[in-house]
């Protein structure tokens, strides 16, 4: 009962010494078991594979739980632990509601061109570190929730909270519209869903300045698709910092206060999600005056017990959501489609974008390129039962300021190794494609990174 | 541990609950498949597939490379029951599947309503046409359970040599026994398939306690190399409730 309490306290200590006991639970629970059960497979005591091809992939059985708002499909009830009151919840029922991922890379190997001051080939061990606690679920029929918090050790080592939202499910009808409130990642329900990539985005190495309207030097280029990156060069947000344009944003940002609304009123083949966002990559509050819009529809062919495919598209409308060096606001918009289809243990997902700058300030359009594109492919196979291989190709064509914008492509190859169906060795590499081209910019800088990583969720 | 509360419930129930009051006049119980057949569309189709074959999307995932896949409704093989092996579940079984879901396989469906969970069920039964025409034959548990003394342990761990539980299940229960080690073992479906680790009741899917465990021996578990030791147990009956005593005690579950 205590820990019910004090677990709706936002206090991070306490998050903390209750994933470390969590930690030692759930891992003396998973050794004797033959498959491990983390998070939400804890509370329906089933294996990952039910909603998961691989960890963090869904399977379509998986999608549809997480478009029913964390609910089977079908029901208006989150089923055996949504009937409990806080007052009642023991350690066993929090393990329940409470997820942690937790990520190190044991080795790192930058190899950079050395032509930006200060890089030069680097091997890092031990670092960083992730640690990522998310509880989620439902708390009573058609409502359920979501929040997550990240400590990234040997960076800041901060608590963050990162997605924290409300789901409404099931109004007007089963399936007819779920909605979100909150901080969330609208691109959770497209064909490659931002967040889900088997790929994870290896962050930038930044020099500064750092002020405002000042573009910080990139040392490494940060690996991210590029497909939701903002692609331009010369862009800041609100608070006057450079928005990098390998950021993941608009669409496709890990992070939006919005709310919005997602439905299949039509049968399985067809999902529409239309919402509003503050825009321009906020955390919190709203100091846009104005808000960005987007809408979104899903086709999706799942026939066969071996098959599966969808497509889907979307437009997402800014209005000044960005400013430029002068401090005028420009509004940047996306345009994209997106595809994926399963073949057994085979997993192949793209997204192809076009983004726009509209509003530009009067004789900044000689020097601003408007329109940008990015595409990013990443496929993936089972080759055993415990071996997948992969691969994924992003290409940025860049916009911006046409002094100092580069375009980007890379290439990235991995081979992670399930030692438990929720921990994994990873050993990646991904390299520049365009080595052979000259320049100082950081979209040639990185030449290439070695990693191996070891992650587990539990 | 509320799960064990749960299925011990269950069972109290299952053993008191008659035959439902549906299914009187004909329209009733069409419209009851039809029911069924919406509900099933929504939260089965996905694994069991649109004509029940188990081969629904998601099927593939849930076991690609082991037992067990979603079971194919249109053979009539069931593994949880409370009938004679061979032979088909009685309502109350398929209800308490939905109910509580399969341990590692298949979620519970106790969000759809009680009413919903009967109708899904009848309408399940439409993919197999044995339904309409064999009477499925109950087992008997012969009686109630023994308290698990000492002696009545030590019988259990007699038995359960006797018995050759060990070839499947390992000589410490630990789902390790020469033919699982083998890789013999295979469900009716092809796939490999893994004995229990028999000192760990999480992991089980026919139920936790005495009594469900006396009835898994029973009936064994259909389509798979688990057997029914009902013929082998005839004339002492009451050794099973020995044996479910035994293996209990190797639980370290409180
Ligand atoms: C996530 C996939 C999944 C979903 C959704 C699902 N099942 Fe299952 N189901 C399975 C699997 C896997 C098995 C086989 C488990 C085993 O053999 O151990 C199974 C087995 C069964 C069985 C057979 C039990 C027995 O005695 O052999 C029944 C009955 C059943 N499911 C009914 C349903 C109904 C009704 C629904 C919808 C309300 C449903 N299932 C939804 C995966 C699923
Ligand atoms: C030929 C091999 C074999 C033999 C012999 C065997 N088992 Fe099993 N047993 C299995 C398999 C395989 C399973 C797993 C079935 C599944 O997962 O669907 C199983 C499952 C079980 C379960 C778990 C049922 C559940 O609820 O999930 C129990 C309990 C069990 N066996 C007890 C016994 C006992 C006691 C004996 C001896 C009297 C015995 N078994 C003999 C193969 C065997």
């Amino acid at each position: 009962m205590a820990y019910g309490e004090r677990f709706f306290q936002p206090c991070l200590k306490t998050a903390l010494a209750l994933a470390f006991v969590l930690f030692s639970t759930s891992l003396a629970g998973c050794i004797s078991e033959a498959e491990a059960i983390p998070a939400f497979a804890r509370k329906y005591e089933v294996n990952c594979h039910v909603c998961h091809t691989r960890q963090p992939r869904l399977n379509p059985f998986g999608e549809q739980f997480l478009e029913n708002g964390y609910q089977m499909p079908g029901t208006e009830d989150g089923g055996i632990v949504a009937k409990l009151k806080y007052g009642d919840l023991t350690l066993d029922q929090v393990s329940n509601y409470l997820g942690v991922l937790f990520a190190t890379t044991g080795i790192e190997h930058t190899e950079l061109k050395r032509e930006i001051e200060g890089s030069g080939d680097q091997t890092e061990l031990g670092s960083p570190t992730i640690l990522r606690l998310f509880t989620a679920g439902t708390i009573t029929n058609n409502v359920g929730f979501f929040v997550e918090t990240t400590t990234i050790f040997g960076r800041s080592s901060e608590l963050e909270l990162g997605r924290a939202f409300v789901t409404l499910n099931n109004l007007g009808g089963m399936n007819w519209g779920h909605l979100r409130v909150g901080r969330f990642d609208p691109s959770a329900y497209f064909s490659m869903a931002r967040g889900r990539p088997q790929f994870v985005p290896i962050g930038p190495k930044l020099a500064p300045p750092f002020g405002a309207f000042s573009t910080p030097t990139v040392n490494r280029w940060s690996l991210t698709q590029s497909a939701y990156a903002s692609k331009f060069y010369g862009l800041f947000n609100r608070s006057r910092t450079a928005i990098q344009p390998y950021d993941s944003t608009l669409f496709n940002s890990p992070e939006e206060v919005g709310i919005d609304i997602h439905g299949r009123p039509f049968g399985d083949w067809f999902l529409y999600q239309v919402g509003v966002l503050n825009g321009g990559n906020e955390r919190a509050g709203d100091s846009n005056n104005s808000k960005d819009w987007y809408v979104m529809t899903r086709f999706d062919y799942a026939q066969s017990h071996d098959f599966s495919a969808n497509l889907s598209g979307f437009a997402y409308f800014g209005n000044h959501n960005a400013k430029v060096s002068t401090n005028a606001d420009v509004s940047r918009s996306r345009y994209g489609v997106g595809a994926r289809m399963r073949y057994k243990w085979l997993d192949i997902y793209g997204a192809y974008t076009i983004d726009r700058v509209t509003d530009l300030p009067s004789g900044m359009e000689s020097t601003f390129d408007s329109t940008a594109t990015g595409v990013t492919v990443e496929a993936h196979a089972m080759v055993t039962d415990r071996l997948l291989l992969g691969t994924r190709y992003d290409h940025l064509d860049a916009g911006g300021l046409l002094a100092t914008r580069k375009s980007a492509t890379f290439v990235g190859v991995q081979a992670k190794y399930y030692l438990r169906s929720n921990m994994a060795f990873t050993v990646r590499d991904d390299f520049n494609v365009r080595n052979v081209e000259g320049g100082t910019s950081a979209a040639r800088n990185l030449r290439n990174r070695f990693s191996v990583d070891l992650s587990i969720v539990f | 541990m509320n799960i064990f509360m749960k299925r011990f419930g269950w069972a109290l129930l299952m053993l008191g609950m008659a035959q439902p009051a549906f299914g009187g006049s004909e329209m009733t119980s069409l419209n009851m498949v039809e029911d069924g057949r919406t509900i099933y569309e929504r939260s089965c189709l996905i694994c069991h597939g649109a004509s029940g074959k188990g081969d629904g999307p998601a099927a593939f995932y849930n076991a690609a490379f082991s037992a067990s896949r979603a079971r194919d409704f249109t053979v009539g093989n069931y593994k949880f029951r409370s009938t004679v092996s061979g032979s088909l579940p009685v309502d109350q079984d398929l209800f308490r599947t939905v109910t509580d879901g399969i341990p590692g396989s298949m979620p519970s469906f106790s969000g759809l309503s009680i009413e919903q969970r009967w109708q899904v069920v009848a309408y399940i039964k439409t993919f197999y046409s044995g339904f309409q025409e064999e009477t499925p034959e109950s087992i008997s548990l012969n009686g109630s359970p023994i308290p698990s003394t000492a002696a009545s342990i030590q019988r259990g761990k007699a038995l359960f040599e006797e018995m050759d539980c060990a070839s499947c299940h390992g000589k410490q229960a630990r789902g390790d026994g020469s033919v699982a080690l083998a890789g013999e073992l295979k469900d009716s479906r092809g796939l490999l398939i893994s004995p229990n680790d028999l000192t760990n009741r999480t992991g089980w899917k026919n139920g936790t306690t005495v009594r469900d465990m006396v009835r898994t021996l029973f009936t064994g578990l259909d389509g798979t190399p688990m057997p029914s030791y009902e013929s082998q147990l005839a004339g002492h009956k009451e050794d099973a409730w020995h044996l479910a005593n035994y293996i209990l005690s190797l639980s370290h579950h409180e």
